[in-house]
């Protein structure tokens, strides 16, 4: 009975309103996370059925294996859609032919599996993209399996007609092709594999994004604390009745937190470039470090300098909503449950750019996630290796603008009677504020102190 | 100069939504060594009407003029003169009590020989001696009050605006919070006090003024109040000032 009446008192204080908010909009914005991998993911599964290819053999038995394709054994129909590559600048060939993987029978495909020999058949795949799912070559695989198949069937048939089988037959019947993978990104190309590349750039790039979640997260919440503590221990009346202006008060405090959150910066920047160096050894990495500069993904000083300043952006955004979440808190409690959405905001977009193409979700989805400030920031390294310029100046001229509305926001929060009338929620107490201060509407002030 | 004015309120109001007032048409003044009282019951505009003359605030109507500046038009000035200790105020707990005294110091003074002059003056005034060294989260409850009002006497203001200067501390801490108060008034400096200590105010200000629903009802000295309404104390005088209006 004891326990209980202890756990219900605990329990009420823990799930106020504010927390079945939180609760809610997590809720959701994991449903649209869900909603938007899994239709990326169906979208997978029906691209690999399209197989694009390019027949230069141009047999009976490519023409059969074709067939063979689009009515597979296993069940089902593919969709195969040939087209004709006229030289080997595969970049130009697949603009020219707007298509994003093509699947090349060489000449002399036949020759090499009539002859006994493990035929090689090429997979050119354009990569715009360093996620994960966007860069799943289903369509190889899928067209890998196929051809295979289809070999090994022939082949079958007609050994099998002739009654023998060679030692040499059966090792090729256990790998009828080989796969040779050319990625080309722009207007460059090099013999491997789109997947292999993103693995490669994924754990090289892996820390940028986890440091842009961790910054955005830990200097909001610098700022949130230094206000609201401020405002909670009324150390902020104080100070802002003393000879010093709102605004160096204010100033003082984003620049503090973006100096502390710059060193964490510049810890982890350092930590995670030794992990990931350490992972980095070993194998066929120099041949890999080789093919990712020959696609040009390797960033410039310049290029370096560009995503830091994005990334100094959403810091100083994060930063600015917080201040403002940092006056609304009415106790600790409240201010760590209103670090809530910006956790959110940074969370959707650092999982869907690991994990998908942003740029290739439906407009709807698309433009909800642009108008997340931060997406920007963790999508700046793929649009600058990818020459999304547009994407990119587009982005921090909304992250600018936006900044602004903020700061301007924060400012005039700040420097007005708003500071100590609004709060989140009200309360009977402190009927003060609350989101119709946000609004800019007079409201009555917390005069519970009179 | 006995007479010359530190604070002169003028039709003071603060109005946060249409019609409702904290704060309305509030006038007073307060002389050069006088320590003023403001009373009333919790919601009666005290600490509105104290936290537009710190320039917290802003005036819907009215103005206030601190040591010859506006608050509506030179709040920056303003803030030179006057130090304001707000109710239940706390300190930065990491900081040392020296370190804070520093810190608020520099914000007052032009430079540093002035920062060790305030320094030494409110170390002097909080009495704290070596604790000032210790933690301000290692302080009680009265400490931490001592080194605010020591931190707002420092400056040598004009004007110190205290809101509930002793609330919440025990009978020992409070006296020496009130003697400190007679002491630094009897030196020349001015006060603006809020409270709903009846006993308190009685004891320390000069004058008081009574506020109800955001009016300043009654002025007087405590003598001229008990005359004037024919009570044994303060309190007897501010019941029948709020149920008379």
């Amino acid at each position: 009975m004891k326990f209980m009446s202890l756990f219900k008192k605990e329990l009420r204080e823990m799930l106020t309103p504010q927390t079945l908010v939180v609760l809610v909009m997590i809720y959701f914005g994991m449903f649209m996370l869900g909603n938007i991998m899994g239709k990326q993911i169906d979208k997978i599964v029906e691209e690999s059925s399209e197989i694009v290819l390019c027949d230069q053999d141009d047999t009976e038995f490519t023409k059969k294996m074709i067939e063979a394709m689009k009515k597979p054994a296993t069940g089902g129909t593919n969709d195969v859609k040939l087209v004709s590559i006229e030289s080997d600048d595969y970049p130009g060939e697949l603009e020219r032919l707007g298509e994003k993987n093509i699947v090349l029978i060489p000449k002399g495909f036949t020759e090499q599996v009539e002859s006994g020999k493990t035929a090689e058949y090429t997979y050119i795949s354009r990569m715009t993209s360093l996620s994960t799912l966007g860069n799943v070559s289903s369509g190889s695989e899928n067209a890998k399996a196929l051809i295979n198949a289809s070999v090994i069937s022939t082949l079958y048939g007609k050994k099998l007609s002739e009654g023998k089988l060679t030692l040499e037959e059966i090792s090729q019947l256990n790998k009828p092709v080989d796969l040779k993978e050319v990625t080309v990104v722009q207007d460059k190309s090099s013999d491997v594999g789109a997947s292999t590349v993103a693995q490669m750039k994924t754990m090289e790039n892996m820390f940028m994004p986890i440091i842009v979640f961790l910054l955005i997260m830990y200097s909001s919440q610098m700022v949130l604390n230094a206000v609201s503590t401020e405002k909670i221990d009324k150390t902020l009346e104080t100070l802002l009745s003393a000879p010093v202006s709102r605004l160096s008060v204010l100033t003082s405090k984003m620049l503090a937190a973006g100096v502390v959150a710059a060193l964490y910066a510049v810890v982890m920047m350092f930590g995670m470039q030794n992990v990931v160096s350490k992972m980095q050894t070993g194998g066929d990495t120099a041949a890999y470090k080789d093919a990712i500069e020959q696609l040009g993904l390797t960033l410039s000083g310049a290029q370096y300098i560009l995503i830091g300043l994005q990334m100094f952006v959403s810091i100083l955004i994060a930063l600015s909503i917080s201040l403002v979440l940092g006056v609304l808190a009415k106790d600790a409690k409240s201010g760590q449950s209103l670090l809530l959405p910006i956790q959110l905001l940074s969370m959707v977009p650092y999982m869907l750019s690991m994990f998908m193409d942003v740029k290739t979700l439906s407009p709807v989805i698309r433009y909800i996630i642009y108008a997340i400030p931060f997406t920007h920031t963790f999508m700046a390294n793929e649009n600058i290796m990818f020459g999304n310029t547009t994407l990119y100046w587009g982005g921090l001229a909304y992250q600018l603008a936006l900044l602004a509305i903020c700061m301007t926001f924060a400012i005039r929060v700040f420097t007005s009677d708003k500071i100590f009338t609004m709060t989140l929620g009200g309360g009977k107490k402190k009927s003060g504020g609350g989101f119709a201060a946000l609004f800019g509407k007079k409201s009555a002030p917390d005069h519970s102190d009179e | 100069m006995e007479n010359e004015n530190v604070l002169e309120v003028r039709g003071l109001s603060k109005q946060y939504k249409k019609g409702v007032y904290a704060s309305q048409g509030v006038t007073f003044n307060v002389r050069k060594g006088e320590i003023f009282a403001l009373i009333g019951q919790n919601g009666a505009g005290k600490t509105t009407t104290i936290r537009m003359i710190s320039t917290l605030l802003k005036a819907t109507e009215g103005d206030a003029i601190v040591d010859g500046h506006s608050i509506l038009t030179e709040p920056e000035k303003v803030r030179q003169c006057i130090t304001y200790l707000p109710d239940e105020a706390g300190a930065y707990k990491t900081m040392t009590g020296t370190g804070y005294l520093e810190f608020m110091a520099g914000i007052y003074a032009s430079d540093a020989r002035q920062i060790k002059e305030f320094v030494e003056r409110a170390s002097e005034i909080s009495e704290l001696g070596d604790r000032l060294k210790d933690k301000i989260g290692t302080y009680s409850r009265g400490m931490i009050r001592k080194l605010l009002l020591a931190r707002a006497m420092m400056p040598q203001p004009a004007l110190a605006i205290l809101d509930e200067p002793t609330s919440g501390l025990d009978i020992i801490n409070a006296l020496d919070i009130r003697r400190m108060i007679k002491k630094l008034s009897s030196q020349g400096m001015s006060f603006l006090i809020s409270s709903h200590n009846m006993l308190e105010i009685e004891y320390v200000s000069d004058r008081i003024g009574i506020i109800a629903k955001g009016h300043l009802l009654e002025i007087g000295s405590a003598q001229e109040l008990k005359e004037k309404y024919n009570t044994k104390n303060l309190e007897e005088v501010f019941e029948k000032v709020v149920l008379s209006k």
